[in-house]
């Protein structure tokens, strides 16, 4: 070569002396999703108002399903707010991957990949703010359900343990929503994808009927259904005799989960890059 | 003494699959790009030709399938990150969140990059001072115009001082007053020390208003490279053009066939008035030649008008085609 590239000792250095450290990074992403977040008054409001609705409606019309024999004399309200806390959270979660679909249209995320931001900050950072929505309609539905007439025996233990549960649900489908986005990168698709995995996964499973209910093919379905996972963790937690085992097991299978569909969207962001 | 080159590349090859059975598209078909540190370096080409592609490989978003870059002195596949911390990268697209204000979206852009919250802020605010965005750096971003917002991208682009500064269109679908703004922030960024800007452009005229050096690209590859005037100089000469008053087109032919240095002059008479014009290898040189011969022969004269060669011309003899041929081929290939 006859020229000479830059040479290293004397190229002026950045402003910045070193990266800033992955925690770092992930809390700037999520400062800025959060910033987002509140200055779109609409999309909060529909994330609290959606579960009041359905705790109305579901409590209303379903309620004479609390005098069949089938459901063994509990109240009917009660068992179907961990439920619907659970459907929450699956809901906005299926739409956590559209921000990334945003940025991929707008050119923002190509130059935070251009930039020294570590890939999975940039999911994680995201997730973080979806986790915190998560936590405050899960309150919002508790505490609402509480106004409306459920009672919750295993007091504040049982609720925390339900509130943690549904963030185990709530990481494996914000991670779910933003792979798909990530590799779809099309706004109707992830809405399409998301709509054919929500409304049968909410329906196969027990968070709207007990399973003795349930006709059997769903039953049998219903049990490998992460979203009856969560609920009946929340469920037995959230009530007088509380069948630790159960909590154990179920949040041990979303863990696991959670963690696959986060690595997995962490792929598809290198996925996305290597097809640009 | 070696040139430090900033961008240094070699045989960059990178093909998109076609889709539904259509053969892969070659975007990037062995390019070579050797970018002077501290020169403004002009890629220019119709739409479709390779020129953001060639930025992605070079910003690190997008790699090669074959051929090398450095870009800063680091390799942009093996050393991606160190790269990364040297350039910045205005994209055809904002880079900026429009939910976010444009000292918000600074101020994270140095965070996110490692800078303390004091530092970002200060940068934030310098920034803002620099590329004048005055009270519009408190608004919204959905909210600004798009000459204000495409200042803000250039800006977020170079919020950690990078040695090299990619801008993909960076006028693309300004109204002209913004653009001529946006060219004097260029030309401006061009004058810092040590700062490297490889720009791509479709527009002809900025690429010669704001390049050193241009790299015409055609379908993936460079087809001519040089600086404007280099570029032109390689065309034969200028075009002489003489206003004529009345003229006698005979007296005018020979007065022209005096002048050394005059080829292929060409008289034309429209009634009253008419119009001299003629190739020279210096146009310059032979104005006042002209003049002294018209007024010797008795012909009275107009304007005197010597134009130099445009990149079109270049473009229409490396590519061999001219230039808006070449865009409404490129759109018609996009369809």
């Amino acid at each position: 070569m006859s020229t000479a590239t830059l040479d290293r000792t004397t190229a002026p250095a950045p402003t910045t002396a070193r990266d800033a450290s992955w925690p770092a990074q992930v809390a700037h992403v999520s400062w800025r999703w959060f910033v987002n977040l509140l200055r779109q008054p609409w999309g909060l409001g529909v994330a609290i108002v959606q579960p009041v609705i359905w705790i109305v409606l579901f409590g209303n019309v379903f309620s004479a399903v609390g005098d069949l024999p089938g459901f063994g004399g509990a109240d009917y309200l009660t068992f179907l707010v961990p439920g619907i806390v659970m459907m929450t959270v699956l809901y906005s979660g299926a739409w956590a991957g559209t921000g990334f679909i945003d940025d991929i249209r707008s050119g923002v995320m190509d130059r935070l990949l251009s930039s020294p931001v570590h890939r999975s900050a940039l999911v994680t950072g995201q997730l973080v703010q979806q986790l915190a929505v998560s936590l405050v309609q899960g309150v919002c539905v508790i505490g609402i359900g509480w106004l409306a007439g459920a009672r919750y025996d295993g007091g504040l233990v049982g609720m925390a343990v339900a509130l943690g549960v549904s963030l185990l649900l709530a990481a494996a489908f914000c991670s779910l929503s933003a792979a798909v986005a990530l590799l779809a990168r099309d706004q109707t698709a992830l809405i399409g994808i998301s709509t054919i995995i929500v409304l049968p996964a909410t329906f196969v499973s027990t968070a709207l009927m007990p399973p003795a209910l349930l006709p059997s093919w769903v039953e049998t379905a219903a049990r490998y259904n992460p979203l009856t996972w969560a609920t009946e963790a929340a469920r037995t937690a959230m009530s007088t005799d509380v069948d630790w085992g159960l909590v154990g097991t179920r949040s041990l299978w979303l863990a696991v989960l959670a963690a696959l569909v986060a690595w997995w969207s962490v792929h598809a962001m290198h996925a996305y890059q290597r097809s640009l | 003494m070696p040139l430090d080159l900033a961008v240094d590349a070699h045989g960059l090859v990178k093909t998109y699959p076609g889709g539904r059975g259509q053969p892969d598209v070659r975007a990037l078909d062995g390019l070579d790009l050797a970018v002077p540190a501290g020169t403004v370096h002009g890629l220019l080409g119709p739409n479709g030709a390779g020129k953001s592609t060639t930025t992605k490989v070079l910003t690190t978003l997008a790699r090669a399938a074959e051929g090398t870059a450095r870009v800063a002195g680091f390799d942009v596949a093996r050393d991606a990150a160190a790269v990364r911390r040297r350039i910045g990268y205005v994209s055809q697209g904002t880079g900026a969140d429009g939910l976010l204000t444009p000292r918000e979206n600074l101020a994270m852009a140095a965070r996110l990059r490692g800078a303390s919250r004091a530092d970002a802020t200060a940068r934030a605010r310098e920034l803002v001072d620099r590329f004048g965005l005055g009270e519009a750096a408190d608004r919204r971003t959905t909210c600004l115009s798009g000459g204000t917002r495409r200042k803000l991208d250039v800006a977020l682009g170079l919020v950690d001082r990078p040695q090299v500064l990619f801008l993909d269109e960076p006028t693309t679908g300004l109204d002209p007053e913004a653009r001529a703004s946006m060219w004097a922030e260029i030309r401006r960024l061009a004058g810092e020390d040590a700062l490297t800007v490889v720009l791509t452009t479709h527009y002809l005229e900025e690429a010669d208003r704001l390049a050193d050096a241009v790299s015409i690209v055609d379908q993936g590859r460079v087809v001519v490279a040089g600086s404007p005037d280099e570029l032109k100089s390689t065309l034969a000469g200028d075009t002489l053009t003489v206003e004529l008053v009345e003229p006698d087109a005979d007296a005018v032919r020979s007065a022209a066939a005096r002048v050394a240095g005059l080829d292929d002059a060409v008289v034309h008479v429209e009634g009253p008035t008419g119009r001299l014009v003629a190739r020279t290898p210096d146009g310059s040189a032979v104005v006042a030649a002209v003049i002294a011969a018209l007024r010797d022969a008795g012909v009275r004269h107009g304007a005197v008008a010597v134009s130099r060669p445009t990149l079109d011309d270049v473009y229409l003899r490396h590519a061999g085609r001219s230039w808006t041929a070449a865009d409404a081929t490129s759109k018609e290939a996009a369809r």
